[in-house]
């Protein structure tokens, strides 16, 4: 155990008053939290929702509500992340020149150095492993599953578990803004400057062991997913007939589930280098702080295809079904997914192009990180032809998708760019490679945007409004716009990353313009709030049928909306790839089973919560080395799981009497909140749209 | 009384707006279009390495905006063309496959992706840092008469830069000076976290790295004052962390090489530990070291693999 700077004791470890920040804007946030929790807690107990809380949602199995909390979660980190972006952009304005103005004990603009530092990886981290990452993962939650006609995942409750695993990385990542400080070496974390040498505060060691612990979460959600898609099939449901986005569901955890051990190494070893005091990743004393670049990257550039194949699979989901016509080249589009998939192992280098590797080294990654282009490429051509020939509709899904198809393009092109050495260099570390990465996930948050509209409904039952949707749609592209593309240009003006003060006074009309920018994001998120409200206050008079959309194309569309907790009153028999587009032109859309027969069910449990809450001891005890509290949850934990494994009642019998009844209910429910949508707006949104060509 | 005062508040609130709705404006024409231009460093290449840098990346925009423009075009096209709306258009509701279709769709991006990937192989060695086959051909060509080539060994603490000339037995530090149209070999390396040598107008980014030597070959042909960076992130006073290249002509430099080499104040391996403290250089000073011991550049890289760090202290509590 290595000595640390600063008082410690037994009892609290490094931990004391003198970790509370004094800083008016973190108190301020401090404040906003407090104050919302308390809110939270008083609707609560006052609505007396916590039974409801506990069993409905805090011990739950069902793989659609797990999905909805990791969105959920997702989303509030986004906000987060999204906070600090808008504080990030707030400083560079207000810090540019020698004669700019300082505030809060700032030289210039209003954070210090180790302060902005903080929050640009703060930022980083968040929205890759804790926005992007649970979004994704929560959205496969939902979907997969249901397109393939399962009742639940594989392993249900080991995707609870994997959910609390994720919330407790989130927990760990909040606590850090109000109890000691954050990593200031970048989401990447920069060796040595995570070394105990650089960095002696708690920051790093909260950055790693939120990484470690929710990063377990996301590689049990992937063993998860891939088993249920590989096991859980419908009868009828070949490889061949399965849906797009559970393709791209099954490579990229395939991606999750190879490449996620490798980061647990990278931090595990960093973890022995910062608490036992070896030398893996420091400079001296036989270490190499490259392999740590190297193996992050490693994990690093998969997991950029891990969020991004997804994103691809839902704009194949999207532009058929608003295009009312099948995705051209499936085959193709399912071969170009496995393409990028496989050849994301071959590119991680691309990330330290300027390490001073050998040309023949450099060239090589050069080249591998060009053939992703070819099947990208393919992909983009793909889905122009799905459109081709077909009758767009441009409801906020499409616009999201079509957005995200744009953002492609601007990606690839400056993707195309950095991955040849000569011009790397020229920008390397430069904001150009920020705007580049930016575009890119860009296209991942496009697409999962459209795809929170797209199935809404088919989880709560009704649409979200499309009026704020299409505000909420433009906002954010404006922002995006006017955000990225000065961010671009400020690149070749040879604008490196991470400068919390910028020595250049040219520089000044650019990041007005960035600012600007960042206010749409505002102005975005103010109607995604407000659609939000909107669409819940007026949802009886949006409420859907089986297939929301009246053009739906695959399984999950066939089960009511919102979806019983059984999914499917029996399971569905698939006859072609596009099951709706088939029943509907056999005329048995919407047809009732003959007989229902009875379901076995997982039964819920509070045992993954408890092993959340366990974990999140032992990540704090690590964080402030708090000995006991991490050997007493550490022991907790493994008696838990092995206490668990004795458990044989994990499941129970829906009678199929009582799902007639549940399925005759929603059946009811359906018509009359079809009949009310025809008469509310007069459009068609039922009727089958391809019978009369 | 009030609205009279409202007002005059009102007015003041309109004049200050009105005063700072100017200011990016101010901004472009306090420099004028034409200074402007002159800001984008990276169009504005100062000897052979950047300026083959800048040949490829228009290179290979042109090639990428040849496909990516006409991909816009037709998607956008299809997009209105097949509206719901447009009844003429044509609706072909199973149609999902064209093995014609299938096979452009591949052949085009791995077309393109062929070519930029040889040009990429070219580019990578014409400016490799250690080698640049680019410099070998360019000195092998008649004319002119070369200045003779330097040495200058590179090592950066936080948050500062050290240039030691070996052979001049100077240094400098936060200021680099080179002659015009001599190939200056750089030998890097860091006393404590990754840093990046970059001179936007010169040369691209190349790691420095603790314990590790790294090298950067580049020649100027363009007199004037360039800007460098640390374009790596390493700790608070990385915003700081700039330098100055001074491009003389060869007179002018080995002037300023004696004058240094007459500076009071002397560089060795003690010296350089009493350097190397964590120093933010807000206000951009620069140093001159004479009586430079050769072996100073080695000395810290061998410091640094037995484990020398130049620590950094925690930052007060609560000053996150």
């Amino acid at each position: 155990m290595v000595n640390v700077q600063g008082p410690w004791s037994p009892l609290l470890g490094r931990l004391s008053l003198g970790a509370i920040p004094d800083n008016p804007i973190i108190a301020g946030a401090f404040i906003f939290s407090v104050l919302l929790g308390i809110l939270v807690l008083v609707y609560l107990t006052y609505a007396d929702r916590w039974g409801y809380l506990w069993r409905e949602w805090l011990t739950t199995v069902d793989h659609k509500k797990i999905g909805v909390m990791y969105i959920i979660i997702g989303l509030v980190m986004l906000f987060r992340g999204f906070i600090d972006a808008l504080m990030m952009r707030t400083q560079q304005v207000l810090a540019d020149g020698a004669h700019s103005p300082g505030f809060l004990g700032a030289a210039h603009g209003y954070l210090v150095p180790y302060h902005f530092d903080q929050v640009y990886s703060a930022h980083g981290t968040i929205m890759i492993l804790f926005a992007a990452t649970p979004i994704l993962v929560g959205l496969m939650n939902v979907v997969v599953p249901l397109q393939i006609g399962a009742r639940d995942m594989a392993f249900p409750y080991l995707n609870a578990l994997g959910l609390w695993l994720t919330a407790v990385g989130a927990a760990l990542v909040m606590l850090s803004l109000f109890l000691g400080d954050f990593s200031h070496a970048g989401w990447v974390g920069l060796t040595p400057l995570t070394e105990l040498a650089y960095s002696p505060g708690v920051g790093t060691d909260y950055w790693m062991w939120a990484i470690q612990i929710s990063s377990v979460g996301t590689t049990l959600g992937a063993a998860n997913l891939i088993a249920t898609i590989v096991k859980m099939r419908a009868p009828g449901m070949s490889w061949g007939r399965l849906p797009i986005f559970t393709w791209t569901a099954l490579s990229t955890n395939i991606i999750a589930l190879t490449s996620f051990p490798v980061l647990g190494v990278a931090l595990g070893l960093l973890g022995l280098d910062r608490y036992f005091g070896t030398h893996f990743f420091t400079a001296g004393l036989g270490g190499n702080l490259m392999l740590y670049s190297d193996l992050f990257w490693i994990w690093g550039h998969p997991e950029v295809y891990f969020v991004i194949l997804p994103a691809f699979g839902m704009m194949s989901e999207i532009i058929p079904t608003f295009s009312e016509k099948p995705l051209f080249g499936y085959v193709t589009m399912v071969a170009a997914s496995f393409a990028i998939a496989g050849v994301s192992w071959s590119v991680w280098l691309h990330h330290f192009f300027t390490m001073g590797a050998s040309p023949r080294v450099n060239t090589f990654f050069s080249v591998a990180t060009m053939v992703v282009g070819i099947p990208t490429g393919v992909k983009v051509f793909n889905w122009a032809f799905t459109v081709y020939r077909g009758r767009s509709r441009f409801d906020t899904p499409m616009m999201w998708a079509i957005g995200a198809l744009f953002m492609l393009l601007v990606g690839g092109l400056t993707g195309m760019m950095l991955a040849m050495p000569p011009v790397n260099y020229s920008v390397h570390n430069s904001v150009f490679v920020v705007a580049h990465f930016h575009t890119m996930l860009m296209v991942v948050v496009y697409g999962i945007l459209g795809a929170v509209s797209y199935w809404f409904p088919k989880v709560f039952g009704f649409r979200l409004n499309e009026a704020l949707g299409k505000r909420f749609f433009w906002s954010f592209t404006i922002g995006t716009i006017v955000v990225f593309i000065p961010m671009y240009t400020s690149g070749f003006m040879g604008m490196t990353r991470r400068l919390d003060y910028l020595t250049n006074p040219a520089l000044m009309p650019f990041e007005i313009a960035e600012e600007i920018g960042i206010g749409f994001y505002l102005v975005s998120i103010y109607y995604f709030v407000r659609q939000l409200y909107v669409s819940l206050r007026d949802r009886n008079a949006n409420r859907v049928g089986a297939d929301a959309w009246g053009s739906a194309r695959t399984l999950e569309w066939l089960a009511p909306s919102p979806v019983p907790f059984y999914n499917f009153a029996v399971t569905p028999r698939v006859h072609a790839r596009d099951e709706l587009v088939w029943r509907r032109g056999q005329g048995l859309e919407g047809a009732a089973p003959p007989r229902y027969e009875d379901i076995p069910m997982p039964r819920n449990t509070s045992v993954p919560l408890a092993i959340g809450a366990l974990a999140l001891g032992l990540g704090f005890g690590l964080v402030w080395r708090i000995w006991w509290l991490t050997d007493v949850s550490f022991i907790a934990i493994i008696l838990t799981v092995i206490a668990r494994s004795f458990v044989r009642d994990t499941d129970y019998v829906v009678k199929a009497g009582e799902v007639e009844g549940i399925e005759k209910r929603l059946r009811q429910r359906a018509a009359e909140a079809a009949r009310a949508a025809t008469s509310a707006s007069g459009i068609d949104a039922l009727r089958p749209r391809e019978s009369n060509p | 009384m009030w609205a009279r005062q409202y007002s005059s508040i009102a007015h003041r609130i309109g004049r200050l707006v009105r005063s700072t709705a100017f200011l990016p404006l101010l901004f472009l024409s306090g420099c004028s279009a034409h200074s402007l231009s002159r800001q984008f460093l990276i169009f504005r290449p100062a000897g052979p390495l950047s300026a083959t840098d800048l040949r490829f990346t228009i290179f290979d925009v042109a090639v990428m905006l040849g496909i990516i423009i006409p991909t816009a075009i037709v998607t956008t096209f299809f997009l209105i063309r097949y509206r719901k709306a447009n009844s003429t258009a044509a609706y072909d509701p199973t149609w999902s496959h064209s093995n014609l279709i299938e096979l452009v769709v591949w052949a085009v991006p791995l077309i393109t992706v062929a070519l930029l990937a040889y040009y990429a192989y070219r580019g990578t060695y014409a400016v490799d840092p250690f080698h640049p086959r680019l410099l070998k051909t360019a000195q092998s060509a008649p004319g002119g008469t070369p200045a003779p080539p330097l040495r200058v060994d590179v090592i950066t603490t936080d948050w500062q830069w050290l240039f030691i000339y070996p052979r001049q037995h100077i240094a400098t530090a936060n200021e680099l000076v080179i002659p015009r149209g001599a190939t200056v070999d750089f030998h890097m390396t860091s006393a404590t976290v990754v840093n990046d040598f970059f001179i936007p107008n010169l040369a691209g980014m190349i790691d420095i790295m603790p314990g590790m030597r790294t090298k950067q070959v580049l020649v100027a042909d363009q007199l004037g004052t360039y800007k460098g960076y640390s374009a790596n992130f390493s700790g608070g006073g990385f915003s700081w962390m700039g330098f100055k290249t001074h491009v003389v002509g060869l007179k002018h430099f080995q002037d300023w090489v004696q004058s240094v080499q007459h500076s009071p104040v002397h560089m060795d391996y003690a010296q350089f530990n009493t350097f190397a403290k964590p120093t933010k250089n807000i206000q951009g000073k620069t140093f001159e070291f004479s009586d430079v011991k050769g072996r100073l550049f080695d000395q810290v890289i061998e410091g640094v693999l037995k484990g020398r760090v130049y620590t950094t202290q925690l930052p007060p509590p609560g000053s996150a």
